[in-house]
């Protein structure tokens, strides 16, 4: 995200002031409502100023979260979260941009844009909310849904193989990764300050159960598979991180990547300060000179 | 007698040089004044295969590119047959060709030039004898030119001195003496084409530049700070321009995966405060139909370019057509109002952008600028001074909107004051559902009535503000065309001609779309005995999209014909002399 802005102490910003006074259409027990909790604690831990921040999304239960924060938000259109997002940090890199959305919002129809973001190293952190399934749209199969696990749409199971986001985002060149849980408020709130805190593209996968279509067992059933990552592991290997991905008896969760490389930002003012070397600020008339026969 | 208007075509292979020689020629005759229009054509191959080159230079102001030609230089009969019904010579026409092409010249039918002079040139010799290459042929042609028809000598000497001189030593000396060997040859042909003689006085230099080019200028020109495209043919100039152009301005551009990418990115973009466009073309703006949507719902000013070609799908993608319309003006599910502004030549390309610009900031509504291949691509002189437009920058609340601010409050204008982030007390979270007045969520029909109200309340601000439009010749005629964007052209043209033939014709061209000048359209209508219809696309998308608001006349004419061609002057005429004998209503395209 890499922008920041922080201020001295005492805090002038409770969690509590990042919620906005919307109620969310979530159902009870959504583990949508640890994430945008865990967001409120995140935002106020780094201080953000809600007014130089902007929450995005795209469609589905989980993008309904910008109107719950208390700052800038744009609840999008159906996969695009992401090139909105785009726009919005290199337009304005000044900005805290945020982009929150589900599975089948990022990983389906805006699949195409997950992969560009991270091979751009976009300065913009993106918490997608994994609940294994289409909420919104009453229960069908998404491209995380357990192979063969029967859904509104798969009637006699699902025929298909599923995605791991996280494997997905180490290959396309996110800079950070992760994995939490909704029912860990306090792991999630770490992870989220340390995805705000990274420059370059960071990608919370946060395992957030839908009770009302994956079955109501889903906390328990996660929880059980839950573990941390091990004593010395080495966050700056793709090769360890990959170790984490694909699991099914388990569910690993920490930062399973990290890297330091210049973020599409840092690459974009680089190339704007050699491009302004020598040169004046181009106004029309400058550039229409150009136009003209040159002998 | 000499001629104060002439128009070249030069055909020939890849490697032929044809396109760097017009180049050179369009540039000479700027710097001395001339009007010009340079428009090429090329095969469908990424590198070398046949390509074309026509060029129209005039002491008059001209509008449309010469579509009968006097001068006609074939490399390569081969390839001539290739752009067979797109280079067509006058019947007097000045024909030089390859004295060493293989085709024999009875091979060689041009039906039109009945009364042409045939001179055989060997170009491939002149060259290699004057400079050792006959990659110069290009050059010894430029020379026999510049003699025999006055193309502008000193300038033409300059674009070669210019063009090799930074070249290694001896390159320039080469082609200098390949020049001259054209202008020496040309004394030894023993034919008067002195009618062909281009006569003029030297007056200021021009700028030479493309309606992508005129596009672009106007986006930086408008404070366009962002750019967010995706490559497509016929409007990619415009991305490439500006990827150099926005970083030296304090923008930036980003290249997205795809277009609606692209859309998505610049109403990030602008909702983020900083003005924003994209460009593409036909497949394109397909794409862009859900984040056109949204632009509309959401009350973001955003800036399209759409520089169409042949459609639909993959279609004709070097080549013209108008066959956007419906899905500039239409394309989105739901009522999503947008605005449609539609450049007439190269000139108005930028005044388009600006008002684009412009017009999006004022009522927070997606603006397509729908250019087409013909203007987008073809080359030609503008004056600088024309090149003035005033710049409107959005309207930010004010410290007593803050205090109680609302993202879409209701206005009697439906333009509501628009907030950006940074700014304290402007919070709100927008999105593509439908909202109440503070932009949150809100399903029940009557705020949808009274949003969509809102919204398209906008639509008749600047239906009111910008009757965009040209009325072209007198104020009554028996014949009133209505054609839009690149048919501008050769209607004015044709209507020239026709006015001298003593034919009573009239046009109108609406510069905005949608929504449509209509007053000023009644009042015009009310001008004429027959309107005509002449589009480029095979429906008639304006006729039929101009059907759904006003009551056209009985009698109304309507030719209509797909594109891949652009409008000729010729047919214009023959279309007006059809309706005044009365005949055809649609003439099939013969190739």
């Amino acid at each position: 995200m890499s922008s920041v802005v922080t201020t001295p102490d005492p805090p002038r910003f409770q969690p509590g002031d990042y919620k906005s006074d919307l109620k969310p259409v979530w159902c009870a027990g959504c583990g949508d409502f640890g994430v945008v909790s865990a967001m409120y604690r995140a935002m106020a831990e780094l201080q953000l100023e809600p007014w130089n921040t902007v929450v995005v999304s795209g469609i589905g239960c989980s993008s309904r979260l910008p109107g719950y924060v208390e700052a800038y938000g744009f609840n999008s259109v159906h996969g695009r979260a992401l090139p909105i997002a785009t726009g919005i940090k290199v337009a304005r890199p000044e900005l805290n941009v945020v982009a929150v959305g589900g599975d089948g919002d990022g990983l389906a129809i805006g699949g195409n844009h997950f992969l560009h973001a991270s091979r751009r190293n976009l300065d913009v952190f993106y918490v997608l909310m994994d609940n294994e399934i289409y909420g919104l749209t009453k229960g069908q199969a998404a491209p995380t849904t357990p192979s063969g696990d029967k859904t509104k749409s798969t009637f006699f199971g699902n025929p298909e193989p599923s995605v791991d986001p996280c494997e997905l985002a180490i290959s396309f060149g996110a800079t950070w990764v992760a994995r939490g849980f909704s029912g860990d408020l306090k792991g999630l709130v770490d992870l989220m300050v340390a995805g705000m805190s990274h420059r370059g593209f960071a990608f919370l996968n946060v395992m957030s159960p839908c009770v009302t279509w994956r079955g109501d067992d889903q906390f328990k059933v996660m929880k059980a598979k839950l573990r941390g990552l091990p004593e010395g592991y080495d966050r700056h290997s793709r090769a360890a991180a990959f170790a984490y991905t694909r699991e099914t008896e388990t569910l690993t969760t920490g930062v399973l990547y990290e890297a330091h490389e210049p973020s599409l930002l840092d690459r974009l003012e680089a190339q704007r300060t050699k491009a302004m070397q020598g040169y004046e600020e181009l106004t029309t008339e400058k550039v229409l000179k150009v136009f003209f026969p040159p002998f | 007698m000499p001629t104060r208007d002439l128009t070249l075509a030069m055909v020939g292979s890849g490697g032929d040089g044809v396109v760097t020689m017009g180049e050179m020629m369009a540039q000479a005759g700027a710097r001395d004044g001339l009007n010009v229009i340079k428009v090429e054509a090329y095969g469908p191959q990424i590198r070398g295969g046949e390509s074309s080159c026509t060029l129209r230079m005039s002491a008059e102001p001209i509008s449309a590119q010469g579509d009968a030609v006097d001068v006609l230089v074939v490399f390569n009969w081969a390839d001539f047959t290739r752009f067979k019904g797109e280079v067509v010579p006058k019947a007097d026409a000045v024909i030089l060709y390859e004295a060493s092409d293989p085709t024999p010249l009875e091979d060689v039918k041009i039906p039109t030039a009945t009364n042409a002079t045939w001179i055989p040139v060997p170009f491939v010799e002149l060259a290699t004898k004057a400079t050792g290459t006959k990659a110069a042929k290009n050059i010894v042609t430029l020379g026999i030119l510049a003699e025999l028809f006055g193309i502008p000598q000193e300038s033409v000497r300059k674009a070669v001195e210019f063009k090799f001189g930074k070249k290694k030593a001896g390159v320039l000396e080469a082609n200098l003496k390949g020049f001259a060997a054209g202008r020496e040859f040309a004394g030894t042909i023993g034919v008067d084409v002195s009618a062909r003689k281009l006569e003029y006085a030297i007056s200021a230099p021009k700028l030479v530049m493309t309606g992508n080019e005129a596009c672009a200028v106007a986006a930086l020109h408008s404070g366009c700070r962002f750019f967010a495209g995706y490559p497509i043919t016929p409007s990619s100039e415009v991305l490439h321009l500006l990827s150099e152009w926005l970083p030296r301005s304090g923008g930036r551009i980003v290249q997205t995966e795809d277009e609606l990418s692209a859309l998505g990115a610049i109403i990030g973009g602008s909702f983020a405060g900083v003005k924003s466009m994209t460009s593409t073309s036909g497949p394109g703006l397909s794409l862009m139909a859900e984040m056109l949507g949204l632009a509309s719902m959401a009350e973001i000013p955003v800036v399209i370019l759409d520089v169409q070609r042949g459609g639909p799908s993959t279609g004709l993608p070097t080549k013209s057509e108008q066959s956007d319309l419906y899905m500039a003006v239409f394309g989105s599910h739901g009522d999503a109002p947008r605005i449609v502004l539609a450049p007439t030549d190269v000139e108005d390309c930028f005044h388009a952008t600006v008002d684009a610009f412009n017009i999006a900031e004022e009522t927070q509504l997606p603006v397509i600028v729908l250019s087409d291949q013909a203007i987008g691509q073809s080359r030609q002189t503008v004056e600088k001074a024309n090149l003035v437009h005033e710049v409107i920058d959005r309207r930010t609340p004010t410290a007593e909107e803050l205090a109680d601010y609302k993202r879409y409050a209701q206005t009697p204008t439906g333009v509501s004051p628009m907030s950006v982030p940074g700014t304290k007390g402007g919070m709100y979270q927008t999105n593509g559902l439908e909202h109440d007045e503070t932009a949150r969520p809100a399903s029940s029909h009557v705020m949808h009535e009274k949003m969509s109200r809102k919204r398209f309340a906008k639509l008749d601000f600047v239906e009111e503000k910008y009757p965009l439009h040209v009325h072209l010749g007198p104020e009554k005629a028996d014949v009133g065309i209505v054609c839009w964007g690149s048919s501008k052209g050769p209607v004015e043209e044709a209507m020239k001609e026709l006015a001298a033939n003593g034919v009573s014709v009239s046009a109108f061209v609406p510069r905005i779309i949608m929504p449509f000048p209509k007053k000023a359209f009644l009042e015009y209508a009310a001008s004429v005995k027959t309107l005509v219809f002449l589009e480029v696309n095979f429906v008639g998308q304006l006729y039929n999209y101009m059907r759904t608001f006003v009551d056209l006349p009985a009698g109304t004419r309507v030719f209509t014909r797909s594109g891949g061609m652009n409008l000729s002057v010729s047919e214009v005429k023959g279309r007006i002399e059809s309706v005044l004998s009365g005949s055809g209503v649609r003439e099939e395209v013969t190739a």
